[in-house]
C-alpha cells in the first residue's frame, strides 16, 4: 500500500520510485533513484520538479512493487531470441533482439496480456526484420504498487505457446531462380528480373545457386523445377507467366512438377498474382510482373517469413490484406510505412 | 459428521502455476466435450467453457477422475449459472442434484466452485468477460461467430479463459451428501420437510410454501 507524505515529512525515508526530471533538450532521466534517502537538501529540488508530496511504500503480503512486476512480465513475454536487462527503469523493461531475424508477435497473446488491468506491453509490428540489439518491445506495470495475482496471470498468459515475443532467425537458403517467358528465352528482350531478385535474396543472407531461363512451356518449366530441386535448392523463385493470359503457364508447370499445395493470389497490391506452392518442404514463389516495376511487393512481405521457416498458406496470404495496400509513394520508405504491417 | 460448518482456509492462488500443468489423467478433452455436447443436446461455446472449467476445477482440488467410485463422494460443485456451461460442468464432474453434490446458486455468473470434501480445498473458477472479446484473435480465420468461439475457447490458455480464486466454503451438515439428517412436519399443512429446510415461526416448523413465499401461488389440489 502507498502512504502519502509531504516532502518535509519524507526526510529520512527512502524513495519508493525514481523521480524523473526533464530539461528539454538537455536531460531526461531519474533526478532521484528509487531507494534514495531523502535529505533536507533535496526538498528544494523536489519542489522544483513539482513534488510537494511523496509516496512511502508499505507492501502488503500480496502486493508487489512495479519493478518486481516488470521483471515478472518481461520474463513471461519473452520467447526465443529476446533478451532484456533486469534493471527496470521507472517500472519499465525494454526487450531487445538477441540476434538478427524476423520478429514474431503472438498477437492473440499480446491482446490477452493487455486486457489484464494494470499491465501493458507495446511491440513493433509482427514480421518486422530486426537486427541484434534492436528494441522490439517494452512492458511495464502501470501502478507503483499492485496485487501480485493479476501480474502473474498476465505473465502466465504471455508465456503461453512459448512466449508472446520472439525473434526467429532468417536462415540461408540455396535458392533456384527460374525465369520464364518466350520473349526473354528467345532473346527478344533482356531479362531484368535476375538482378532484382538476386539482390533481394542476397540481402537476406541467401544465394542463388541455380538460374534457368525457360519458355512459356509447362513441361519445360516443370523440368527446370525438378532440376533445381535435384541440384539441392531449398527455395525456388519463378518469374513470368503468373497472369491470366493463355501463354501464362507457370502455374501449370508448378502443378506438373508435383506441388502438394498451390496458393495463387495474395491480398496485396502490388502482388495480387503472387503465388506460393510447395513440393515436399521446398517452397516455390511465383513472382508476378509487378516485381519489376515496384521496389516492394508481396514477395518482400513473404520472403523473410519463408526464410524463417514459416509455412505460408492461404490464411497467411489472405491476412496480408489488412495493410497490404502500397501507397506508391514518390519516394519509397519501406519498411518505415504501413505496407504489410497489418498481418 | 461434525455439525458445524466446514472451514476452508483462504489463500491467494498462484495463477502462474495453472497454465503449465498438463492434463494428465482425466479423460481427453475432446472426448469429454463430445459426450458433454451429446448429453446437453448441442455443441456450443458454453460447452467448451464448461468442460474446461470442470477440468481445471477438478485439477485444482486434486481430483483426476471425479466420476470414479473412489472420488465421486469427495466432490461438491457450486454452479452459479443455469446456462450451457453449467450442464458441461455437471457432466464432466458427475455431480448431481439428487446426490447433493451439485449446488445451484442462482447468481447469473459464469462461475463454479469446486470443493474437495476430503482436503477442504475449494477453488472458484470464473469465466472471463475478456475471453469473448479475444475470441476473434485466437481464431481469426473462422467467420461464423459460434464456430469461432468454440475454436478460440479451445485454444486459449486457462489464464485467459478463467480467473481462479481460492475460497472458503461453509458447508452445513444439512447440505452434505448422504442420508437425510432430519425430518420435521409442517404444523400448517402436514408436509414433511427434510434437512432443515423448514422455517421456524413461533417456535414451530413451517414449510416454505406455507410461509407465503413460494415460487408458485394459488395451489389447488387436483389429485
Amino acid at each position: 500500500m502507498l502512504k502519502k507524505m509531504s516532502v518535509r515529512q519524507a526526510v529520512g525515508t527512502r524513495l519508493a520510485h525514481d523521480i524523473t526530471e526533464i530539461r528539454p533538450g538537455e536531460f531526461k532521466g531519474a533526478a532521484f533513484k528509487k531507494g534514495h534517502m531523502v535529505c533536507s537538501e533535496d526538498i528544494c529540488h523536489l519542489q522544483k520538479l513539482g513534488k510537494n508530496h511523496l509516496y512511502m511504500i508499505d507492501l502488503e503480503k500480496d502486493e508487489i512493487h512495479e519493478n518486481q512486476a516488470a521483471q515478472i512480465l518481461a520474463k513471461g513475454l519473452s520467447g526465443i531470441g529476446i533478451e532484456w536487462e533486469n534493471n527496470p527503469k521507472e517500472g519499465k523493461i525494454t526487450l531487445h533482439a538477441a540476434y538478427d531475424g524476423i520478429l514474431a508477435i503472438n498477437t492473440a497473446n499480446l491482446a490477452a496480456f493487455n486486457m489484464v488491468d494494470e499491465v501493458m506491453c507495446a511491440t513493433l509490428h509482427n514480421h518486422t526484420l530486426v537486427k541484434k540489439g534492436d528494441l522490439v518491445a517494452a512492458t511495464r506495470a502501470i501502478p507503483l504498487v499492485m496485487q501480485r495475482a493479476p501480474i502473474e496471470r498476465a505473465a502466465s498468459t504471455a508465456s503461453h505457446d512459448n512466449g508472446t515475443i520472439s525473434v526467429k532467425p532468417v536462415k540461408s537458403f540455396k535458392t533456384g531462380l527460374i525465369i520464364t517467358g518466350n520473349e526473354v528465352f528467345s532473346g527478344l528482350i533482356e531479362d531484368r528480373f535476375e538482378p532484382v531478385l538476386s539482390g533481394k535474396i542476397t540481402d537476406l543472407g541467401s544465394e542463388i545457386t541455380s538460374l534457368e531461363y525457360v519458355p512459356d512451356d509447362s513441361v519445360m518449366i516443370c523440368k527446370a523445377i525438378e532440376k533445381a530441386i535435384e541440384s539441392g535448392c531449398k527455395l525456388i523463385l519463378l518469374t513470368g507467366g503468373m497472369s491470366v493470359d493463355p501463354d501464362d503457364v507457370t502455374r501449370m508447370g508448378i502443378a506438373r512438377a508435383g506441388a502438394s499445395e498451390i496458393h495463387y493470389g495474395a491480398a496485396v497490391l502490388p502482388g495480387a498474382m503472387f503465388l506460393v506452392a510447395y513440393i515436399d518442404d521446398v517452397p516455390l514463389l511465383g513472382v508476378p510482373g509487378c516485381g519489376l516495376h515496384h521496389r516492394i511487393t508481396a514477395l518482400d512481405l513473404v520472403l523473410p517469413r519463408i526464410m524463417s521457416g514459416e509455412h505460408i498458406g492461404k490464411k497467411e496470404l489472405a491476412f496480408l490484406g489488412h495493410g497490404g495496400l502500397c501507397m506508391d509513394c514518390m519516394e519509397c520508405t519501406f519498411p518505415h510505412c504501413p505496407f504489410g504491417k497489418g498481418a | 459428521m461434525d455439525s458445524g460448518p466446514i472451514k476452508i482456509r483462504l489463500r491467494a492462488v498462484n495463477s502462474k502455476s495453472l497454465a503449465g500443468v498438463i492434463y494428465k489423467i482425466m479423460q481427453n478433452f475432446e472426448t469429454l466435450l463430445k459426450s458433454s455436447a451429446l448429453a446437453h443436446g448441442h455443441l456450443c461455446p458454453g460447452q467448451v467453457v464448461g468442460v474446461r472449467m470442470a477440468m481445471l476445477g477438478c485439477r485444482l482440488i486434486g481430483l483426476d477422475d471425479p466420476k470414479s467410485h473412489g472420488q465421486i463422494k469427495k466432490l461438491i460443485v457450486f454452479i452459479e449459472m443455469d446456462r450451457c456451461a453449467g450442464d458441461a460442468v455437471a457432466h464432466v464432474t458427475g455431480v448431481k442434484l439428487g446426490r447433493r453434490s451439485l449446488k445451484f446458486m442462482d447468481y447469473g455468473i459464469m462461475a463454479a466452485t469446486f470443493v474437495n470434501l476430503e482436503t477442504h480445498r475449494a477453488f472458484r473458477v470464473i469465466s472471463t468477460e475478456e475471453s469473448r472479446d479475444l475470441a476473434s484473435l485466437y481464431a481469426s480465420e473462422i467467420m461464423d461467430k459460434s464456430v469461432r468461439q468454440i475454436s478460440a475457447y479451445k485454444r486459449m490458455p486457462d489464464s485467459v479463459l478463467f480467473r481462479v480464486q481460492k475460497v472458503n466454503v461453509n458447508l452445513d451438515k444439512f447440505d452434505m451428501p448422504g442420508p437425510t439428517q432430519k425430518k420435521v412436519t409442517c404444523i400448517k399443512c402436514g408436509q414433511v420437510v427434510r434437512d432443515n429446510r423448514e422455517v421456524i415461526i413461533n417456535d414451530q416448523p413451517v414449510c416454505r410454501p406455507c410461509t407465503g413465499k413460494a415460487y408458485f401461488y394459488m395451489p389447488r389440489e387436483v389429485t
